[in-house]
């Protein structure tokens, strides 16, 4: 167990990834007002765009542009860009998702003239 | 040129929905054949595609000419192709469909509503030719975003239930993409082909097997698999009548479709995880989805809603189908879900034709067809034998491969699974025709409305196309058991 826990200090980045998702899961289920539900949301896909840059990390490399055409490619000394451009894509969709969910959120609020979950519910039925 | 054809596929939708708004700002009533044209484009597309895959077997496409496994590539095999015609010419009935009775509830919103319809027709594309796990995500998002902005057109509940749908399909997205994660940083490449020699030797590895379960979480969210379906029920009750069958048809057949890529395509047929294989954890998953959702079924009052959970259960007897391991189980399974795909939409166009018509919206409200509307009575009669699975309906032979296949691999957990729901199914749509047959009540003096005829044909062209489904099952299910099945089989 407390080699576990030993590893497990070894790599920050990855603790604080499993508290973010779960803090904004919790988030995510615990709380009745749609925009903190919202909030939530945006925490945990943050949390797994947070994930991909940490797997990426590398220290002691620069960016991956050649400097110089000749010689063979040292690997070891380059950033891989490839988790970099998952995460802008990433971002994108999260934008874009974010930009849906609060105009359904407006239109919800405009409808009905509350945030509260439960609510809407007794409203609806 | 012919080996364009997966691109030109995505792009006919794609082109016309970025192309609508332009177009949609001085002349809004070009939008519907626009859709429509371009639409049928890919439909005649599609079906080329398959003649060609028959003809010089799969075309593997490399974006800009860049080699896999650096560039991004699509895959379009025998799978790929028979579910793109299915699903194209699916869309393009439910866009027919989909015509009158929404343009003039719309009004200045009918641009942005084609405009997300065929952002969803592309995206959907993309999710069946995609060779690589992310390119699979982004469809899975786009197709997602228009889906919970379509849901939410109709306004009032359909907002809240766009709003939960919009959570949890998140959430299933962020699961997804954690997987995605852990198998780049496992195996440092996202490209199925490249990821199919790594990911076996690999198996033991906990980041694999974690990357599996979350990618499985979240595509089940997706496709609404029994314990994660609680979005599907209100957001397709709730959706127009014409978006409905989009997403019934679409959408979670598609996300069915990326796991079957997944675990067929990358992790491999005989996957095991401690011993246990995966497959039997599939079929077991299958097994609960489908008899508790044919159940719940059998509960519903409201008649879309009866109709989601079945298509729920139906979602299980594909997993079943799939899962069983062997050839005839696994074409089983994606013929079933060929037809499930048709069953869905036939059964959603004629709940939005009920309820334009007689204003049908509970089952109570079914003793208004009696003796009313003898051809929508038909139609769902046709509709019933294939859910439950009567021959010489489309339903009933995918039943047979998938209890044949369970079968040869001597699953009776899996034949007990199907034949309970099997009589679920009938169960639920004894009630519905009780109410239609045998309801004892005067019938209520509502005037129908006269349905258009787009609505009309719609119908009776899924309602023919179950029957010819059971009638060519045949060549259908042996092309799928020549050019679709995975390697490892």
């Amino acid at each position: 167990m407390l080699e576990l826990i030993e590893v497990w200090l070894h790599r920050p980045n990855f603790i604080a990834f499993v508290i973010l998702f779960l803090w904004g899961f919790y988030i995510m289920v615990t709380h009745h007002n749609l925009v903190k539900k919202l909030i939530g949301m945006y925490i945990v896909q943050t949390s797994v765009i947070f994930f991909l840059v940490a797997i990426s990390a590398k220290t002691g490399a620069t960016v991956p542009i050649l400097l110089s055409g000749t010689g063979p490619v040292q690997a070891a000394t380059y950033t891989n860009p490839l988790p970099h451009v998952l995460t802008l894509t990433a971002i994108v969709v999260q934008i874009a998702t974010l930009g849906v969910s609060l105009a359904l959120v407006a239109a919800i609020y405009r409808k009905y003239g509350t945030l509260d979950e439960d609510e809407i519910l007794k409203r609806l039925e | 040129m012919s080996h364009h054809l997966p691109a030109l596929l995505f792009l006919l939708p794609f082109l016309t929905a970025i192309s609508l708004p332009m177009v949609g700002l001085k002349h809004r009533e070009w939008c519907r054949p626009m859709a429509i044209a371009a639409v049928s484009a890919m439909s005649v597309a599609s079906i080329v595609n398959v003649v060609v895959i028959m003809d010089s077997g799969e075309i593997r496409y490399a974006f800009s000419g860049w080699a896999p496994p650096i560039g991004i590539e699509w895959v379009d095999d025998g799978l790929a192709s028979v579910i793109m015609v299915t699903l194209s010419l699916l869309a393009l009935i439910s866009l027919i469909n989909a015509g009158p009775t929404s343009s003039s509830a719309l009004g200045q919103r009918i641009v942005p509503y084609y405009t997300l319809i065929l952002l969803l027709i592309a995206a959907v594309t993309g999710i069946v030719f995609a060779g690589d796990l992310f390119n699979v995500f982004v469809f899975l998002e786009v197709a997602a975003l228009s889906g919970y902005a379509l849901v939410g057109v109709a306004g009032g509940k359909a907002l809240v239930s766009a709003f939960r749908y919009l959570i949890l399909g998140t959430l299933g997205a962020s699961l997804y993409l954690l997987g995605v994660g852990y198998f780049y940083a496992a195996t440092g490449t996202l490209n199925m082909a490249d990821l199919a020699q790594r990911v076996p030797e690999l198996m033991t590895s906990k980041a694999i097997v974690g990357g599996l379960i979350f990618m499985f979480l979240g595509l089940g969210i997706k496709m609404a698999l029994m314990p994660l379906h609680g979005w599907l029920p209100d957001a397709y009750t709730h959706a127009p009548d014409a978006i409905s069958p989009f997403l019934a048809s679409l959408v979670t057949k598609v996300a069915l479709i990326a796991w079957i890529r997944i675990m067929f395509w990358v992790v491999g047929a005989g996957a095991e995880i401690e011993h246990v294989p995966v497959l039997f954890l599939l079929v077991e998953l299958g097994a609960l989805a489908a008899v508790v959702g044919a159940f719940l079924a059998l509960t519903q009052h409201e008649v879309k809603r009866m109709f989601a959970y079945g298509g729920i259960s139906h979602i299980g007897l594909i997993l079943i189908g799939v899962g069983i391991g062997n050839p005839t189980g696994f074409a089983g399974g994606v013929f079933y879900l060929i037809n499930d795909a048709v069953m869905q939409a036939a059964l959603f166009f004629l709940a939005g034709a009920a309820m334009y018509q007689y204003g049908v919206r509970t089952i109570e409200d079914l003793g208004r067809l009696r003796g009313q509307a003898p051809w929508m009575t038909g139609a769902l009669i046709i509709m019933a034998m294939s859910m439950v699975g009567f021959p010489p309906t489309g339903g009933f032979f995918g039943k047979w491969y998938i209890i044949l296949g369970a079968l040869e691999a001597q699953n009776y957990l899996a034949v007990a699974a199907v034949i309970i729901s099997t009589v679920l199914t009938l169960a639920y749509f004894i009630k519905l025709f009780e109410r239609i047959f045998r309801d004892t009540q005067p019938s209520s003096g509502i005037i129908p409305v006269e349905a258009p005829l787009s609505m009309k044909v719609s119908i009776g062209v899924v309602s023919a196309a179950i029957i010819l489904l059971g009638l060519f099952s045949d060549p259908i299910v042996g092309f799928l058991l020549d050019t679709a099945l995975p390697s490892g089989l």
